[in-house]
């Protein structure tokens, strides 16, 4: 059973197929840095940035198979923050490899080491392999650019984070490109650190992507507010929607939280009125699938104080 | 047809201009550059260091590469013998220009120094044959690829 609003089914599953085109797209990509890396540190930071640049899409696919899933006895609540759980883990992942090759192009750097880019024979003709590494890190900036421009107002859209994350790491990755080409034409005018420099910088915006989105993944597994997709603020949505809760039950404490895409939202203090407002109504001119359930606690609920 | 008003402000006329400023540029630097300056100073002393491996059979390809290549630079070769590891290490300080050898492309000493292609004509070597190869130093890429050229 699709347990999917319906009014976000259709993005959703617009998102899965931009998802599985990344996919294509992104090894050939990586295919074609593969085969020209040669012994560039800028090139190889390069290719293991596209490589974690598949991460966001496969977490997407995994937690895309889940969500939908009914609960079970095991998970009551169902999978709706499965890829929340997805993401810290490629966060993690993302701040471990970015620590370490920042590690290694500093020790490049330090230890002066000269990169060597030789001629290759291609189709009975010697090519720079330079010219070759220049043209595979111009495909890797077209291919993530345009990719990330049709996946990041889905991802508005379906309030994804981790398809966010993703068109944001498309971003990274074009950025990559860029400083990787730079880094190969400093080889070519004779300065060796230009290569490492490239390098370094790469490595550091690997770093940055695993600590945001980390920090964006912490604030939800501990029941934060509801985040804004691109910043640590609460919300507009629900800041909107804590004041429309605290207008219709103003002696009550008002609480909402984040759980995948969904808000939830518990009134403390207040007994269930008789005639409740229907879901859709509490949300005004936002999307209404939003809120996925508002509870109320009475005065008299069991709860520890000291606890929260 | 005709180009109107400044012809530099003409968007092909700055790319067609900016591409032949880069040729130029190519053309008169010697690109891409060596870092440490191996071939500038080639041309300016006249002289290349060979390092030949003592007991490395001479292969009459490498000495007709050496031969373009000098001819090319106006320079003459310098030969010092010497072991192996020896002459690698000089190599890697910058004090031989380029040593002849016998070399494995599975040499432990590949990553530390670079290994050219093989020479004669056979091309389909294993990564573990031991094959005669110019080796050079690591960056020095204009170097790299003058001689490569010569050698294909």
């Amino acid at each position: 059973m699709n347990r999917l609003p319906a009014s976000i089914r259709e993005d959703f599953a617009r998102a899965r197929r931009l998802e599985w085109q990344t996919l294509f797209w992104m090894s050939t990509v990586v295919a074609a840095m593969f085969f020209t890396m040669g012994g560039s540190q800028a090139m190889r930071s390069a290719l293991i940035e596209d490589v974690l640049s598949l991460v966001p899409a496969v977490t997407f696919l995994i937690a895309a198979r889940f969500e939908p899933q009914d609960p079970t006895e095991k998970y009551p609540f169902g999978f709706v923050r499965v890829n929340s759980l997805a993401f810290l883990v490629a966060a993690v992942a993302l701040t471990a490899v970015g620590g370490f090759l920042m590690y290694e192009s500093a020790m490049t750097l330090i230890m002066a080491e000269h990169p060597t880019v030789a001629p290759v024979e291609v189709f009975g003709h010697t090519v720079w392999l330079g010219w070759l590494m220049i043209a595979a890190l111009g495909w890797s900036v077209a291919v993530p650019m345009w990719l990330g421009r049709i996946k990041l107002p889905v991802a508005e859209r379906l309030r994804d984070k981790v398809l966010h994350t993703d068109a944001l790491m498309q971003k990274a990755d074009w950025q990559t490109g860029l400083a990787g080409i730079v880094g190969i034409l400093g080889i070519y005018f004779g300065y060796w650190w230009a290569d490492s420099a490239a390098a370094l910088f790469i490595a550091f915006s690997i770093l940055r992507d695993g600590l945001s989105n980390m920090g964006i993944a912490a604030a939800e597994l501990l029941d934060g507010a509801p985040r804004e997709l691109d910043s640590s603020d609460i919300s507009a949505e629900a800041q909107r929607l804590q004041a429309r809760l605290e207008e219709l039950w103003p002696q009550g404490e008002v609480r909402l939280r984040e759980s995948g895409r969904y808000i939830v939202g518990t009134i403390e203090g207040v007994h269930p009125p008789a005639d409740l407002p229907k879901l859709d109504e509490l949300m005004g001119d936002d999307p209404a699938w939003r809120l996925a359930r508002l509870s109320f606690s009475p005065p008299e609920a069991l709860r520890r104080e000291d606890v929260g | 047809m005709g180009i109107k008003g400044n012809p530099f402000l003409h968007p092909a006329g700055t790319i067609a201009s900016a591409a032949i400023l880069i040729a130029a540029l190519a053309a008169c630097a010697e690109l891409p550059r060596d870092p440490d300056g191996t071939t500038e100073r080639i041309r300016r002393t006249h002289e290349i260091v060979l390092g030949d491996i003592a007991g490395a059979p001479r292969s009459p390809e490498a000495e007709r590469v050496l031969d373009r290549v000098a001819a090319r630079l106006g320079a003459r070769v310098t030969r010092t013998e010497g072991h192996g590891e020896e002459l690698l290490n000089r190599l890697e300080k910058g004090k031989v220009d380029l040593v002849y050898g016998h070399f494995a492309e599975a040499s432990p000493w590949a990553g530390k120094v670079h290994f050219g292609g093989p020479l004669g004509r056979r091309t389909d070597v294993g990564k573990e044959e031991h094959v005669p190869r110019f080796a050079f130093r690591n960056g020095e890429n204009g170097w790299i690829a003058l001689v490569e050229g010569e050698a294909r």
